[in-house]
């Protein structure tokens, strides 16, 4: 990645003026330990002024917002990853280490660094801080959640601090966005403050062992300070990173420090560790008072019972049942308002235009296409509202640790784990957050089995089905079978992602499993402000990146079922026609073609062709039912799903005039949904995410082949084996 | 799963405010019960753990307390808590402390590490 010479560090202490406009652009980086609630942070600083995006060449999302500071300049904060220390053992960190270095493709060094130490957890929060500080760049510390830590009976003299660090330490509560504009001016008042620095001495043979290796890397460019920090920082590490690719003889004047260092009777693997912590000890000893008794706190408390090995494992599966009920019961109004919506609009088009090609294309093409985009919105807000919660409020962390055991009889990390449930919500992200797991072979397989979690998008292929063929009978008072059969699809491609890593971890993948080491943060409140901002981010997203797909696709489809024209003789019924014209359009052949698989799960040519056209996105299956079934758009009672649901029931076999959706059918296409990979933007992240180029795609096809064997497989098991049984097929 | 061991208490160290370390009695920080308090002395984990490890304030020579040892290991580590795989805590060494100098985080609800014991 990094080139010889590229060691070089421009020292850019002034804010620079902004291309575009002549105005000063003050370039902020935001750092912090995870579950400090720097999201949070952000979120108060920046408001709904937020693009996210990637950093060039890797997937870590770059989160980049803005804001106008204090001087009437605009400030871009830029949000990285949450990092314990630089010392880069994933690739986040990584990327964090390189942004402030200046050494990340197309992201200029920041003007100054704002750092978030969470005021209950100072100690380890100010080891990354201490490493900050050595970095050259103007430093501010926002030390959150003050509230919390008064509430736990700790005093925080903040004057003392600040002396101690030599840094602007402003205390804010970012939940309420409390001291947010002390912070917007400290950070516009830090480039004129005297730089940061390192305050601690190395003792003497600590120091004499490690000049000439400082003296090493100050000659390929790095600033002093910036030498010292990463003479250091590279004594506990294997290799050094890619961006110090270009210092020439680094590994042997590195073995050379060590051998020094051990001769002086000191471990060099552990020496920044007991350094830093010692320093911070006095400081915090200084500036800390804490009640005397460690108490044990609520949150331990709680944990007794969430982290108990059976409890533990049940109360989560309860709360997911609960999220998933949620999901189906509070989206389906909210969709109905946005099919009314829609409805409303295509009867607008009616009128306005007469009937002909445009207007089909724009009501069952464009409008069509539309719908079936935004009909995910409330189900993906929901779900990123639930794992959002669980997130900030402390829970996820609990369910990593009471899930490693499970994962790890699979042969994968409990880090695997939160992956996992992204999954849930959309295979993209989950597979772009699987690089918090630092082992590669276990990142693949969490990839390669990510997409077997029933992520959102094939939400309206269950709610289609189950809506249409699942009676709703209450089961146990709290829930009906609909809700029921919605959470058992989970489950199954829950456990075939379970079974498919263990298989991959066994073969292909086989190798050791990564200790767990995490933290558990104390339980708290979620902001709901922040909630809402994160929420609102994550749908902006989906509708830019897979809505845009998904309604190029519904034109697409829409052409396809409309040439070539059929010869339809006069006076047919319009019922007849449409059906007529299905059958002999491009997509009616497709589905033709492909009947000869599909007949053996009980599916005739009109599944055949929905299932062709969601191989590019699941999604599509309905809006291209909705085609084929002549209700897209211009369904008269106003709500889409309701009316295809009725059409599915009513359907008939022209040949031997029998019901065509048993509830057979039905199971077995949902089963073959549970387990199909049918996305193309999953498939190009998995492309990306696993080495890129030829051997990235070749994961891809190889994950796509899988996952269409078991859809395959299970869907002809739950026909044949249903009818087996005795049930109708 | 490992045999737990249970700590006695070092009564030479009554007469110092400091708790006295006996090298002697290291082991690994697998086998302490909760309310247990103990010394880090020793990283037999792989390099990339250890480091990071140390970052997150498990350095030789850190003080941690268990919290809850029933399902892997729950540590206190200046401040924070900290969960760690049966794996890694099987593979740091610690130095059990003398529990009467230091408070143990819920010795009015639990007998401290020391009576604790069923081996």
């Amino acid at each position: 990645m990094s080139a010889p010479g590229r060691g070089t560090l421009p020292s850019r202490a002034r804010p620079h003026p902004d291309a575009e406009s002549g105005k000063r652009v003050l370039r902020v980086a935001l750092l912090g330990n995870p579950n400090t609630g720097k999201t949070t942070l952000f979120n108060a600083l920046t408001g709904m002024r937020q693009q996210v995006g990637n950093f060039p060449g890797v997937t870590v999302e770059r989160v980049e917002g803005s804001y106008r500071g204090p001087a009437g300049e605009r400030v871009g904060v830029l949000d990285l990853p949450g990092s314990y220390s630089l010392s880069a053992s994933s690739p986040d960190e990584a990327i964090a280490l390189e942004v402030l270095l200046g050494q990340a493709q197309g992201v200029p060094r920041p003007d100054v660094v704002l750092v978030v130490l969470d005021a209950q957890n100072l100690e380890r929060n100010l080891f990354l801080a201490s490493q900050l500080m050595e970095l050259g760049i103007p430093l501010v510390a926002a030390l959150n959640q003050v509230d919390a830590a008064e509430a736990a009976g700790m005093r925080i003299d903040v004057p003392e601090l600040i002396a101690e660090l030599g840094i602007t330490v402003i205390p804010t509560v970012a939940t309420r966005g409390e001291g947010i504009d002390h912070l917007r001016r400290a950070v516009d008042r830090a480039p004129e403050l005297p730089r940061p620095a390192r305050r601690f001495v190395l003792p003497p043979p600590v120091a004499n062992a490690l000049a000439p290796l400082e003296a090493r890397l100050r000659l390929a460019g790095l600033a002093p300070s910036v030498a010292e920090l990463e003479a250091l920082r590279l004594l506990a590490l294997s290799h050094p990173e890619a961006h110090l690719a270009g210092v020439v003889g680094l590994d042997e004047e590195l073995a050379r420090a060590r051998a020094a260092l051990e001769r002086a009777d000191v471990n060099p693997l552990s020496l920044e560790a007991e350094l830093r912590y010692g320093w911070i000890g006095q400081v915090v000893e200084r500036t800390v008072t804490r009640p005397r008794h460690e108490e044990r706190t609520a949150s331990d408390r709680v944990d007794t019972v969430l982290l108990h090995r059976v409890w533990g494992v049940v109360i989560f599966v309860a709360l997911m049942a609960v999220v998933f009920q949620a999901i189906f019961s509070w989206a389906a109004p909210l969709q109905g308002v946005i099919e009314s919506g829609i409805g409303l609009l295509a009867r607008g088009v009616e009128a306005l235009l007469p009937a002909g090609d445009l207007r089909s294309l724009l009501v069952n093409g464009v409008l069509g296409g539309a719908g079936s985009v935004l009909a995910f919105v409330p189900q993906i807000a929901i779900l990123f509202l639930f794992i959002g919660f669980l997130e900030d409020s402390g829970y996820m962390a609990r369910a990593a640790f009471v899930m490693d055991r499970l994962m790890r009889r699979v042969g994968l990390h409990g880090r695997s784990f939160i992956p996992m449930i992204s999954g849930y919500a959309c295979a993209v992200p989950a597979i772009m957050s699987t690089r918090v797991i630092e082992q590669p072979k276990d990142r693949l397989a969490t990839i390669m089995v990510v997409p077997l979690m029933s992520c959102s998008a094939r939400l309206p292929v269950y709610a289609l089905l189950i809506g249409a063929f699942i009676p709703p009978v209450a089961v146990a008072g709290v829930f009906d079978l609909q809700g029921l059969t919605l959470l058992a699809m989970y489950l199954l491609g829950t456990g075939a992602a379970l079974v498919a890593a263990a298989v991959f971890k066994r073969t292909l993948l086989r190798g050791p499993v990564r200790p767990m080491i995490l933290e558990l943060p104390p339980y708290r409140l979620p902001a709901w402000r922040s909630l809402g901002v994160s929420v609102t981010q994550r749908v902006v997203l989906f509708l830019r990146r897979a809505g845009t797909i998904i309604l190029a696709l519904s034109v697409v489809l829409w052409a396809l079922a409309t040439y070539p024209k059929a010869s339809v003789p006069a006076g047919t019924p319009a019922a007849r026609a449409s059906e007529l014209q299905l059958e002999q359009s491009a997509l009616g052949r497709m589905g033709h073609a492909i009947e000869p698989a599909v007949r053996p799960l009980g599916y005739d040519w009109k599944i055949g062709v929905s299932m062709v056209s969601s191989f590019a996105a699941r999604e599509v299956f309905v809006s291209t039912m909705a085609t084929i079934y002549g209700v897209g758009g211009a369904a008269d009672d106003g709500s889409q799903t309701q009316a295809l649901r009725e059409r599915l029931r009513a359907e008939r076999s022209p040949v031997t005039g029998r019901v065509v959706y048993t509830p057979l059918v039905a199971l077995g296409l949902m089963v073959f949904y549970v387990f199909a990979m049918m996305c193309m933007s999953t498939s190009t992240i998995t492309a990306r995410e696993t080495g890129g180029g030829w051997i990235g795609w070749r994961w891809a096809a190889f994950q796509f082949g899988y996952m269409l064997v078991l859809a395959y497989g299970g869907a002809w098991l739950v026909y044949h084996g249903g009818r087996a049984l005795g049930f109708a097929g | 799963m490992l045999a737990r061991r249970s700590v006695q208490p070092d009564h030479r160290s009554t007469a110092s405010a400091l708790p006295v370390i006996d090298c002697q009695r290291s082991c690994a920080l697998a086998e302490c019960e909760r309310g247990c308090q103990a010394m880090v002395v020793g990283m037999g984990c792989a390099a990339p753990d250890a480091c990071r490890l140390r970052a997150l304030g498990v350095v030789e020579g850190t003080r941690v307390t268990v919290v809850d040892s029933r399902n892997g290991m729950l540590l206190s580590v200046r401040g924070s808590r900290l969960a760690l795989g049966a794996t890694i805590a099987a593979a740091i060494v610690v130095v059990p402390m003398d529990v009467a100098h230091g408070a143990a985080p819920d010795q009015a609800s639990a007998p401290p590490a020391a009576v604790a014991s069923h081996t």
